[in-house]
C-alpha cells in the first residue's frame, strides 16, 4: 500500500537523523531528528484517520493492521518520553524497530476483515490495551539495552561510546521501572478484556473454541504477564539495575516473537 | 590604528614571574589608568589571569607603542627590564587576533580546553570597557572572541571530560547516579586527596557528608571544616549501609575494606548502586569488592586512566576547534580591511554635500523667489539625488574584506573624485566638477 510505504521512507529517514544525532551530539542535529519524527507521526495519524473513514472502524482487526497501530503508538510513546524528559539517545534504538515493523505493511496488503464477534466492545479495548502494553514493554526492553550497555563499559572501565551518550544509569533504571509499570498495566486490562470478550461470545462457535491457554498466543501473552509480574515483584528485594534491565529485553523479545512471528505464522483464529 | 598584543604566559615565564606580573592584586583598573597615562595607544585592555598576562592595544605606531608597554610593565610591577624581556612576546594584526580567539576558547590554557578561561576573558573586557579603555578595534575584537570561544565550546568537544582524578570521580558518580542530589558520600581518611574529592562532591548539592578516620579528632576537625557529620571509626559499617558514595583515602599500609564486608552491607543496602572511590595508595579496598553486582569500584589507577583518555580527547577535538577558529579569524580579519575603507566613504560623501551645498549657494539668488515648500522641495530631492548615487559605491566598498582591494579602490576614488584635498579645502568649492589635482593621499 502506498502510504505505508511512505510512511516506512518518512521513519527511515527520521531514522537516519536519529544515527547522525547520535553520533554528532549537535544541537541542530538533535533538532533536525525529532522534527522528523514528528512528521513521521503526524503523517502516520493522518494515514490511520484515512484508513478508520475508509473501512468505517478503528483499523487493528488484522495482524498487519495492529503492527500499523503498533507502530504508531510506540512513535508517539516515544515522542511522548523524549519531550518530557529530554533525553534523545534512546532514538537511535527505537528508530530501528520502527522501520523494521513499518516494513511489514509497507510490503503487504492489509485487508481488514471485520467479523460479527469483532463487533464486541471489549474487543477494541482488548486490542488497543494491549497495543498500548507492547509499545510500553518496547520502551522498556530499548532501555534495558541501553543499560547494559553503558554498565559494561562502567564495570569494565571502559568509558567509551555508550558513556558519552546515554543518560545516567540510575535515569535508565528508573525509566525502564516505570514503562513496564504501565505496560504490565494495560496488560492486565487487556488479558481481563479479553477474557470478558471470549466468555461473552456463542460458545457454539468455532473461534471461542481457540480461545485457551492451548493458543499459541494467549499463552505467549500470559507468559509475559508473568515474566513482567516477576520483574516487578523482584525489585522490591533489590533486583534493579541491570537485573531488571535483562528482564525487560528478554520480555520486550517475548513480546515481538508475540505480536509478529506468531500471528503471521502459528496462529489461526487469534490473528491479531 | 593597528592591533598590538604584548603579553606573558604559561608558555614563556616561570610562575614567579608571571605571579610578579600579575594584575589583579593591584587591581586592572589602576593598571589601565596608569596605561592610559602613558598616551602609546587609544585602545586598551588588560587579560590578567595566573596563567598569563596579555595587553591587547589599538595604537598607531606598533614598534613605539611596544616598547613603552614593555617599559611599562616593568615599572607599574618594579621588575628590571632586562629581566622581563626574554620572556614577553608581541603579535601585531592578524597574528595577535588569532591569539586573543584561541586564548578565549581555552586552546592556549595549560589544561586543554579549560572552561573559565572564557570567562575571565570577558572579565577582562568588562573592566576595561567600563573604565572606557576601549573603542570601536576591541569593541569588535573580543565580542569576536567571545563568539569564537562559544563557537568552540558548543561546536566540538574540546572542554567535555574530566581531566583531573578528583573532577573524572565526579563526572563517574552522576553517570551512575545522575543528579547527586540528596545522594549520600562516606569518606574514610581525612587527608587532603579526600577532602578535595568530597568538595568536588559537595559541589554537587549531595545530601550528607560522613567523615570517619582512625583517629577521630582528624575526622570532627575535617567534618567541621567543610561541613559534614563525622562518625567513630567503629561504626563505619553503619555508614556503608547508608552510603551511596564511598571515598577512601587513608594511608593504611593493607587493604581495610574487603569484598566479604561490602558484600554483606549490599544485602542490608538492598542492593542499591554503591560508587567506591578508592584513592589510598596503597589500595584501602580489595580489588574483589568490584566482582559484586550493583558495585562500582574505581581506584586511583583507574581514575587516572580516565583522565589520560579524556585529555588525549581533547587533542583530536582540538583540531577541529583550530579550525573553527582560524574560519572566525577570517571573518574579524574581513571587518577590519572594509572598516579601512571608512575614511574614503566618508571623504566621498563630504565631497558630494560640498559640491550640493556650493550648487545650492549659488542658485540662492533665483531660489530666494520661490515659496518656502518649493524651496525645501529642492533642499530634499538634491540631497536625495546625492544619497541614491552613494548607495551602490558605499555598499560595495564596505563589502570588500580583502586589504589590496580596498587599497586599489580607495585610490581609484581619492583620484576621480579629487577626494585627497577635500577634507583641508571644505567648503572652499565655488562650482562642481572644476578641475581638481589630483595628489596620492599618504596611507
Amino acid at each position: 500500500m502506498a502510504m505505508n510505504a511512505f510512511l516506512l521512507v518518512l521513519y527511515a529517514v527520521a531514522g537516519v537523523a536519529y544515527a547522525v544525532q547520535f553520533a554528532r551530539r549537535t544541537f541542530g542535529s538533535s533538532r533536525a531528528a525529532t522534527v522528523l519524527l514528528v512528521l513521521a507521526a503526524f503523517a502516520h495519524t493522518f494515514v490511520i484517520g484515512m484508513e478508520t473513514m475508509r473501512v468505517g472502524h478503528v483499523p487493528f482487526s488484522s495482524a498487519t493492521s495492529a503492527i500499523l497501530m503498533f507502530v504508531w503508538l510506540l512513535a508517539l510513546s516515544y515522542l511522548y518520553v523524549e519531550l518530557t524528559t529530554g533525553e534523545r539517545a534512546m532514538g537511535v534504538f527505537i528508530l530501528p524497530l520502527l522501520v523494521a515493523l513499518q516494513a511489514i505493511p509497507a510490503f503487504s496488503t492489509v485487508n481488514e476483515p471485520r467479523s460479527t464477534i469483532l463487533e464486541s466492545p471489549w474487543f477494541g479495548v482488548h486490542v488497543s490495551s494491549l497495543l498500548f502494553a507492547y509499545a510500553s514493554f518496547a520502551l522498556a526492553g530499548v532501555l534495558g539495552i541501553t543499560y547494559v550497555l553503558q554498565f559494561k563499559e562502567i564495570k569494565a572501565k571502559d568509558l567509551g561510546f555508550f558513556y558519552d551518550r546515554l543518560p545516567s544509569l540510575n535515569t535508565l533504571d528508573e525509566m525502564n521501572l516505570r514503562a513496564v509499570k504501565i505496560g504490565w498495566l494495560f496488560l492486565t486490562f487487556g488479558l481481563i478484556t479479553g477474557g470478558i470478550w471470549a466468555s461473552q461470545l456463542p460458545s457454539a462457535g468455532s473461534a471461542a473454541a481457540s480461545m485457551s491457554l492451548a493458543d499459541p498466543k494467549i499463552f505467549i501473552a500470559v507468559l509475559c504477564w508473568a515474566v513482567y509480574s516477576f520483574e516487578l515483584y523482584v525489585q522490591r528485594i533489590g533486583w534493579r539495575g541491570r537485573r531488571a534491565a535483562w528482564f525487560s529485553a528478554v520480555g520486550f523479545g517475548i513480546v515481538l516473537l508475540n505480536f509478529v512471528a506468531v500471528s503471521y505464522f502459528f496462529t489461526t483464529s487469534h490473528n491479531f | 590604528m593597528q592591533l598590538l598584543l604584548v603579553g606573558v604566559s604559561h608558555r614563556t615565564a616561570p610562575i614567579e614571574l608571571r605571579e610578579r606580573l600579575d594584575f589583579s592584586a593591584r587591581g586592572v583598573d589602576r593598571a589601565l589608568s596608569a596605561l592610559a597615562g602613558t598616551g602609546a595607544q587609544h585602545e586598551a585592555t588588560i587579560v590578567s589571569t595566573c596563567n598569563r598576562v596579555e595587553l591587547y592595544v589599538g595604537c598607531d605606531e606598533p614598534e613605539n607603542t611596544r616598547a613603552a608597554i614593555e617599559q611599562f610593565l616593568a615599572e607599574f610591577h618594579d621588575i628590571p627590564g632586562d629581566q622581563l624581556a626574554p620572556h614577553i612576546y608581541t603579535k601585531t594584526g592578524q597574528e595577535a587576533v588569532a591569539h586573543l580567539f584561541r586564548v578565549a576558547a581555552g586552546l592556549d590554557s595549560l589544561v586543554m580546553g579549560e572552561p573559565q578561561i572564557l570567562g575571565q576573558v570577558k572579565d577582562a573586557f568588562g573592566v576595561a570597557s567600563q573604565l572606557g579603555s576601549t573603542g570601536p578595534l576591541l569593541n569588535r575584537l573580543f565580542h569576536s572572541a567571545f563568539a569564537a570561544g562559544k563557537r568552540v565550546r558548543t561546536e566540538t568537544a574540546l572542554s567535555e571530560g574530566a581531566v583531573s582524578v578528583s573532577y573524572a570521580a565526579v563526572e563517574l558518580a552522576r553517570k551512575i547516579f545522575g543528579n547527586l542530589k540528596g545522594r549520600t558520600v562516606l569518606v574514610l581518611g581525612a587527608g587532603e586527596m579526600g577532602k578535595l574529592t568530597a568538595l568536588h562532591m559537595q559541589a554537587q548539592g549531595i545530601g550528607r557528608l560522613i567523615i570517619t578516620s582512625r583517629t577521630a579528632a582528624h575526622a570532627t576537625a575535617l567534618a567541621e571544616s567543610i561541613g559534614g557529620t563525622a562518625i567513630l571509626w567503629d561504626s563505619m559499617t553503619s555508614g556503608l549501609v547508608e552510603a551511596d558514595i564511598l571515598i577512601t583515602a587513608t594511608g593504611a599500609s593493607a587493604p581495610i575494606i574487603s569484598g566479604a564486608l561490602i558484600s554483606q552491607t549490599m544485602k542490608a543496602r538492598r542492593q542499591r548502586p554503591l560508587f567506591i572511590i578508592d584513592i589510598a595508595v596503597p589500595r584501602d579496598v580489595e580489588a574483589d569488592a568490584g566482582d559484586l553486582e550493583q558495585v562500582f569500584l574505581y581506584n586511583i589507577d583507574d581514575l587516572q586512566a580516565v583522565v589520560q583518555e579524556n585529555i588525549s580527547k581533547r587533542g583530536t577535538e582540538a583540531f577541529d576547534a583550530e579550525k573553527i577558529i582560524a574560519q572566525e579569524v577570517g571573518k574579524f580579519i574581513g571587518w577590519l580591511n572594509s572598516r579601512s575603507a571608512v575614511p574614503t566613504i566618508v571623504a566621498l560623501r563630504q565631497r558630494f554635500e560640498s559640491v550640493r551645498q556650493s550648487e545650492l549657494r549659488r542658485l540662492e539668488p533665483k531660489l530666494s523667489s520661490l515659496p518656502p515648500e518649493a524651496r525645501a522641495r529642492v533642499e530634499e530631492v538634491t540631497r536625495l539625488i546625492m544619497e541614491k548615487l552613494l548607495i551602490n559605491p558605499t555598499e560595495q566598498l564596505k563589502a570588500i574584506s580583502d586589504a589590496d582591494t580596498v587599497a586599489t579602490y580607495s585610490d581609484a576614488l581619492n583620484r576621480l573624485f579629487g577626494l585627497a584635498n577635500d577634507e583641508t579645502e571644505e567648503g572652499s568649492l565655488t562650482t562642481a566638477g572644476a578641475p581638481r589635482s589630483t595628489k596620492k593621499r599618504g596611507q
